[in-house]
């Protein structure tokens, strides 16, 4: 658990993977480039005396991935598949590569979240609910600018997406979590088009849509449609190493989620293992606005704004009872494998 | 009597990145200027592979038509490098082809993509003007009625110190400020037809209409918006950049004489 300021801050690290881009996992040469582009992600923001090297990058273990999060201020992580199969064999990183290993030993650490895309038509039904069934998922993670055959990229608000949106109702799938960061597809609606996200929120009130990357490049339309869709919110992974390194953009970009969506729809993500999140962590806590942006935007980056933000936010997404798991994380086998169970609170200071 | 390299980088600083707003040069995208008798090659690297194709043809294409527009410029090549489309950009630039013929599946050309992206930068860099006139103590209320006929700029915009002055209340007086903000928004307002005539209204809503006084400030915050976006992405193709030139060696512009 991260203190900040005295004060115990739980956090739900909103958007984390654990993939495999060895070499021979590769069978495209996207694959390759995918990973690249991934990496110089990692070294454009990581301090110099955490950067890994592009081996130890390449793959993540459970083990790696239970140390890298748990003992680094991380009390819970969102899981977030991506799949890629059209570049890597067995997947770039899976609903059951976590499924199958750490969530089994772990459920409670964990929320694991489904995929789906409307290409796969009638088996991606099925198979959306072969991960409802096998895991109970709550949400699902999808990303629009996925390869598949020919197509390079589809849309939320297509009808074979809707098809898929009505199957998440109706298995209780709510947290909705479109990836909209950069796409390669030359269409000009997908170049910069998070409208579909727009339709597919005011069409499906019960369901969240938890935008990724909060729309960059587009956080104007982002912020636009997220002032007019209550159901819309925003995970500021890709956003949050800035804290650390171009402090100045990173606390106009709050300012600006502050401003027009409020401090209940911001969430965090370190996309770990893109970064580590410790570093990310502090440098987001550390983050004030200035006078001059406070007197501006009219909004507050206050203790309060950033335990929402940090875990709260996502816990009622997902309904997670944080003081309840803090009392279960006392003891429970992480808490014992890292020595973590102090930070929880020694049941003598309790006051239950 | 042939191109130099200073002639070429000050062309291709008019080229800037669409999604950015920035120049190219200034974005240090270009690892290559090669200058022959009476053409021109450049080669360009964008921060990732997966750089929108749209915009990196943009970019290709007014770098060619900038650079063919010097004087002992016959013709202009310009290689997109390390790329996921390199090959169909590289191609459809280097033969004249349009967008569409070289990417059939896309649904529309280049000019919707970049009108909305010229839109961007005028509400942004209208945010920067304002700005520097609400600094300057002009008025909600004034600010919604000027014209491009209430500016006079200096005849350098560009240049150190340069300043503008703003007639108000019927030219009864002025305020002056500095030149730089304002020129940028005039050039793009007029660039994408916002404004045409000397007595159109100088500042606009996203949509392009005149600005009510009573929706000043949601204009205003969405222009600010509109560079936070902006600014921002640069703060991310920017890091991405200078790791990928790390990488692959090419820190610096080279320049070849071709002859």
């Amino acid at each position: 658990m991260y203190t900040h300021e005295g004060e115990d801050v739980f956090v739900i690290d909103g958007h984390t993977h654990m993939w495999d881009a060895t070499e021979e996992n590769i069978k495209h040469e996207g694959g390759e480039q995918f990973i690249q582009c991934f990496y110089d992600y990692h070294t454009g923001f990581t301090p110099e005396e955490r950067v890994r090297d592009m081996d130890d990058y390449r793959k993540f273990t459970p083990q790696e991935m239970k140390e890298d999060l748990f003992t680094n201020h991380v009390d819970m992580a969102v899981y977030q598949p991506t799949h890629l199969h059209e570049f890597y064999t067995e997947g770039f990183n899976t609903v059951d590569d976590l499924g199958q290993t750490l969530y089994q030993e772990h459920p409670d650490r964990f929320v694991l979240n489904g995929r789906w895309d409307p290409r796969d038509g009638e088996a991606g039904l099925k198979e959306l609910e072969r991960q409802k069934e096998e895991y109970d998922v709550r949400g699902a993670k999808v990303y629009t600018a996925e390869w598949k055959g020919d197509s390079k990229g589809w849309r939320l608000d297509s009808e074979e997406s809707y098809e898929f949106l009505e199957k998440c109702v109706e298995l209780g799938i709510e947290n909705i979590h479109p990836h909209k960061g950069p796409t390669i597809r030359p269409l000009n609606k997908d170049a910069f088009d998070v409208g579909d996200v727009d339709d597919a929120a005011t069409n499906f009130p019960e369901l969240n849509f938890i935008v990724e990357h909060v729309g960059l490049p587009r956080l104007d339309d982002f912020c636009w449609i997220g002032t007019q869709e209550p159901n819309v919110y925003g995970g500021i992974a890709v956003a949050a190493p800035m804290a650390l390194g171009r402090p100045k953009k990173f606390s106009e970009i709050m300012g600006e989620l502050l401003f027009w969506l409020g401090e209940d729809r911001i969430t965090f993500g370190s996309d770990y293992g893109i970064w580590d999140p410790d570093w990310l962590i502090e440098a987001v806590m550390n983050t004030e606005l200035s006078d001059e942006q406070v007197e501006e935007f009219g909004v507050q980056f206050d203790l309060q704004a950033k335990k929402k933000v940090m875990g709260e936010n996502i816990a009622e997404l997902y309904d997670i009872d944080i003081e309840e798991r803090k009392k279960q994380f006392r003891d429970d086998a992480i808490s014992q494998e890292f020595g973590l169970g102090d930070s929880y609170g020694a049941p003598a200071s309790a006051d239950d | 009597m042939s191109t130099t390299p200073t002639e070429v980088r000050t062309r291709l600083d008019r080229v800037t990145d669409p999604e950015l707003d920035e120049s190219i040069v200034e974005l240090d995208y270009v690892d290559e200027i090669e200058i022959g008798s009476d053409e021109v090659t450049v080669r360009f690297t964008l921060p990732t592979a997966w750089c929108s194709p749209a915009f990196a043809w943009m970019m290709a294409t007014d770098a060619r038509d900038e650079l063919e527009s010097l004087p002992d410029v016959e013709t202009a090549h310009v290689y997109l490098r390390d790329h996921m489309h390199e090959t169909e950009i590289n191609e459809g630039v280097n033969e004249r082809r349009s967008f569409g013929e070289s990417f059939p599946d896309a649904d529309g050309g280049v000019a919707s993509v970049r009108a909305t992206l010229d839109d961007k930068a005028r509400l942004s860099r209208q945010y920067a003007a304002v700005e520097t006139l609400l600094d300057a103590g002009v008025s909600a209320e004034q600010l919604c009625g000027l014209t491009p006929g209430d500016l006079e700029i200096d005849a350098e915009p560009r240049a150190d110190g340069a300043r503008a002055a703003v007639y108000l209340a019927g030219d009864a007086f002025a305020v002056t400020v500095a030149a730089r903000p304002l020129d940028r928004y005039l050039v793009k307002a007029r660039e994408v037809g916002a404004i045409e005539a000397n007595d159109d209204p100088l500042f606009r809503t996203p949509e392009g209409g005149p600005i009510d006084p009573d929706q000043f400030e949601l204009v205003h915050r969405r222009g600010r918006l509109a560079r936070t976006n902006m600014t921002g992405q640069g703060g991310v193709c920017d890091a991405l950049n200078e790791s990928r030139r790390r990488k692959l060696d090419r820190e610096s512009t080279e320049v070849v004489d071709a002859d």
